[in-house]
């Protein structure tokens, strides 16, 4: 086998046209490569920019009542992560600022998306268009290039006269192709890990690792379809055009329709319900017979009790303080709730959506290129919950300064000095490790080697009494 | 053989081959299922502005109500005093609702990156959290919905390519082209003939599924104009890839030359051209992450409450002379309520100001986008598609506009009655109902 896929290469070596196309898309993915490594960190710099200054600020605040200084806030930026520039994932529509403020769990908004007209349906020109879209196309025109050659040419009977089988041989064309594939993926690959070399740490050798596993699979996928079909079909164009059929239906086609479907299948609330029903639940309490001003007395006489004095005057503590962090702790319940929820629903669509991959292993690549990434809806949703996480921390810092930093119940005026500000830590968020969100794509991974094992037995099994190709 | 003859003939090839007949059904149910995401997400938002104008009516009653009674406090907050034009102004719920347009049943365009309602009030303005965009699956927002857009733009191309790959080609690989040219007197003439069946073919599906479109969410009712520009317009993208898939033809001489040639062309315009320039972009213009507004709606509106009096009172004077000549202007006891409520207009100033900034980076951007258009078809064709439909660019930001106008005109009504010390009753609210609404 490996001289055939040996001969095939030499084959690809003196094809000048191959050659030519060869060259013209290996300077296009070095540019893609170049050109995204360039956004990703030039965008980083914006980023890190507009959050110094946001930091600045607030370490600069004057001294300031801390409730004041709830409602002041902070602001996060969404940051951009080294790998986004292989896959841009949903960073493009998702929002990039979030206010963190007392009292509320505001929503991400400034998408790059809202702030221009439509450009590219597809996204920008980053390694995993090229790979995804263009790369495959390639593949199924080089596969059947190479398998109807030899058809045409009478070579595949004379290797079968010298006592090679048809399965090693549609086996061995797979192969070569999906080689050709790998070739195109590494040089990406290697070029982006040059690029980077300093920044490089063990998540994102893991989480690259798994992306071009994902590829590699999907590659072969193709490569050995392709094959397939071009040695099982007398007539072999009906294999490229059925191929080729099966690429749009599998790129352009099932993803939009599964993920519309998906969506219809897990419903997600209209922005104004969800408010309306936080709004209710915020009011009444969770439970609807639970009134803040209930909640406020009954944490009022406990707060006498352990105290043990009659009112609120003789605390030593700042009893407004308490029942702010009590409100936001009431809040946080019902933010839980209802974002809850939603990240739920959310979650059964991802899941649903990874169903897809049964039918269409694009699905499953697009799953993980972006998962592996960092950029899919799921990571996005890491950030937001740890953002809030932060804002919850935050606001609790500054409750709790209000109940126990030095004022008396009603003071209003009383106010933290600097260096309490600045003793409030920034927002900092870390890429997770491979292996921690490894169970999450994990069916990606599954469904894409489970179609690269169906692919080869189909050339086994399929091809064994082939007599004729 | 006359050309008519070649045009009629090609029917029979079109339905002996299996493959083609398969792709144009395909495309039908596509482009079929694309008009009901149009219409479904039409009926959504008309359904949620519904919604909003019930709610709207009924909290408006509920003030009425109080009025009637003389009662101008609120129960749960007595602190609230309806009678005074600030309070009452609070009270008054207006809404800006972007109606959607049943043009969108063709196409969703930028309709779910933005909110579509927005409620006033003093201190909103355009850019406000609130505005994020309905509650979606962000990476269907990044897949794209499969609307008749995407169907027209996207899928219909490679209709066209499967519909076409094999003209003369096939004659060329099987040495009929000589036969051919005796038949015919001239192969172009030949080729141009088959091609405008399957033109026509596009064209009518094309045709139909746009009335189809239509019955869906009453495009009609509106007139004829959206239904007339997306037909020239689809019939102009349909001729556009046409003439590209017809140079390829006319020279081809292998089904794998042509197929390779059309799709490497399709891909080009499609993914490559307008993903360059997407990356241009953010490059040349990155993300705008809203510091200057975020200075203007916080740190600066913050500053303005720790301003001397006097200071306030110039910038006041500056935006609004007339209330020099108010009697709350000369009254010691009322001046400090008026002066630190019109505070809010002030803040307005300060974030339309650096809303203008950001407006003017995004028409940067959209400006590279439209000189781009020359080279990428599809961005043109598909911000076109955006226009008639209204969900582009545009009309999001008239719908910025026109927000900014309602605030203004709230923030007006507001300092006309705190400076000449309007006592509210169930007439003004009515009219601040009935104005606060109207945009001129």
């Amino acid at each position: 086998m490996w001289k055939i896929i040996k001969n095939e290469w030499l084959y690809y070596s003196r094809t000048r046209w191959l050659f030519g196309i060869s060259i013209g898309f290996v300077l296009v993915l070095l540019l893609s490569v170049l050109l995204g490594n360039y956004q990703t960190k030039n965008q980083s710099v914006q980023y890190k920019l507009a959050q110094d200054e946001l930091r600045a600020k607030w370490e600069n605040l004057k001294p300031m009542n801390p409730h004041r200084a709830a409602h002041y806030g902070t602001y996060i930026f969404k940051p951009v992560n080294l790998l986004n520039s292989l896959d841009d994932g949903v960073s493009a529509v998702t929002g990039n600022v979030l206010r963190v403020e007392g009292h509320v769990q505001n929503e991400i908004v400034h998408s790059e998306a809202s702030q221009m007209q439509v450009v590219s349906k597809f996204g920008k020109l980053k390694s995993a268009l090229l790979l995804q879209y263009i790369v495959p196309v390639l593949l199924i025109f080089l596969a059947f290039s190479s398998v109807s050659n030899e058809r045409q040419s009478g070579r595949f009977k004379l290797l079968l006269l010298q006592g090679s089988s048809p399965q090693k041989l549609i086996l061995a064309k797979s192969l070569s192709v999906w080689l050709y594939g790998v070739a195109l993926l590494s040089i990406s690959i290697v070029t982006y890990a040059l690029f980077n070399l300093q920044e490089i740490n063990a998540a994102l050798i893991e989480r690259t690792a798994l992306f071009f596993l994902s590829y590699a699979l999907y590659y072969f996928i193709i490569s050995a379809l392709t094959a397939f079909f071009t040695a099982r079909w007398q007539k072999s164009t009906l294999a490229l055009t059925t191929m080729l059929g099966l690429w749009i239906v599998w790129t352009i086609f099932l993803p939009n329709i599964a993920m519309s479907t998906v969506e219809q299948l897990h419903d997600l609330p209209s922005r104004n319900t969800l408010k309306a029903d936080m709004k209710e639940d915020r009011s009444k309490g969770l439970d609807g017979h639970n009134p803040a001003d209930e909640r406020k007395e009954e944490l009022e006489a406990s707060v006498l009790e352990e105290y043990g004095v009659d009112s609120l005057s003789q605390l030593p503590i700042n009893f407004d303080g308490l029942v702010m962090q009590a409100d936001e702790e009431y809040g946080n319940k019902v933010w839980d709730k209802h974002f809850g929820k939603l990240r739920e629903v959310l979650s059964q669509q991802k899941q649903a959506y990874q169903y897809g991959g049964l039918l269409d292993p694009f699905i499953s690549l697009q799953n993980a290129s972006m998962g592996f990434a960092a950029s899919d809806n799921l990571h996005h949703q890491d950030f937001l919950v740890k953002v809030e996480d932060y804002r919850r921390m935050f606001i609790k810092m500054l409750n709790d300064e209000h109940a126990y930093g030095g004022s008396k119940t009603g003071d209003w005026s009383w106010a933290a000095d600097n260096d309490f500000f600045k003793s409030v830590p920034d927002f900092t968020y870390e890429l997770s490790s491979a292996k921690s969100i490894l169970p999450r794509y994990f069916m990606d991974l599954l469904l894409l080697s489970a179609w690269t094992l169906v692919t080869i037995l189909l050339i086994l099994f399929g091809t064994k009494k082939m007599q004729n190709i | 053989m006359k050309s008519l003859t070649i045009f009629l003939y090609e029917w029979k090839h079109f339905y002996r081959s299996p493959f083609k007949v398969i792709a144009l059904i395909l495309f039908i149910i596509a482009a079929a299922y694309g008009l009901h995401n149009g219409s479904e997400l039409y009926t959504t938002q008309h359904k949620e502005i519904e919604q909003i104008l019930e709610d709207v009516e009924a909290e408006k009653d509920k003030y009425l109500a109080l009025y009637e009674k003389g009662e101008y406090a609120l129960e749960d907050r007595p602190w609230i005093d309806i009678s005074t034009p600030y309070w009452a102004i609070w009270a008054t719920p207006t809404y800006y609702l972007k109606k959607p347009s049943p043009a969108m049943v063709y196409s969703i365009g930028q309709a779910e990156q933005y909110g579509f309602y927005k409620k006033i009030s003093v201190r909103s303005s355009p850019y406000d959290s609130d505005m994020a965009a309905e509650i979606a699956n962000p990476e269907r927002l990044q897949i794209g919905t499969l609307d008749f857009s995407f169907s027209l733009l996207f899928l219909l191309p490679l209709l066209l390519l499967i519909l076409l790959y094999n003209l003369r080609s096939t004659e060329a690989e099987q040495g009929f082209l000589p036969l051919v040219e005796v038949q015919t007197a001239s192969k172009n003439s030949w080729l141009l003939s088959r091609l405008a069946f399957y033109v026509v073919l596009c064209f009518i599906s094309l045709l139909a599924l746009l009335l189809y479109g239509a019955s869906l969410t009453g495009v009609f009712e509106n007139g004829i104009n959206a239904f007339v520009q997306m037909a020239l317009l689809s019939s102009t993208y349909l001729l556009f890839w046409s003439f590209v898939y017809y140079l390829i033809l006319r020279k081809g001489k292998s089904i794998l030359g042509n197929t390779l040639q059309m799709i490497g062309l399709w891909m080009i315009f499609t993914f490559i051209i307008p993903a360059v320039v997407h990356q241009g972009i953010s490059i040349l213009k990155p993300v705008n992450l809203m510091t200057d507004f975020i200075d203007a709606e916080r740190d600066q509106r913050w500053e303005l409450y720790d301003q001397a009096d006097s200071v306030i009172i110039a910038e006041l004077l500056d935006l609004y002379p007339s209330i020099e000549q108010t009697p709350v202007f000369t009254d010691e006891t009322k001046i400090g309520f008026a002066r630190s409520r019109s505070i809010f207009a002030l803040a307005n100033e300060l974030k339309r100001s650096s809303i203008q900034e950001v407006e003017a980076e995004n028409k940067l951007k959209n400006d590279f986008i439209e000189s781009s258009f020359w080279y990428n078809p599809l961005s043109f064709f598909q911000n076109k598609v955006n226009r008639i439909t209204e969900t582009h660019y545009d009309d999001y930001h008239e719908q910025r506009k026109a927000i900014q106008a309602l605030v203004d005109k709230r923030l007006d009504a507001l300092l006309d009655g705190l400076w000449n010390d309007v006592a509210v009753d169930k007439a003004t609210y009515e009219k601040y109902y009935e104005q606060l609404a109207e945009l001129e």
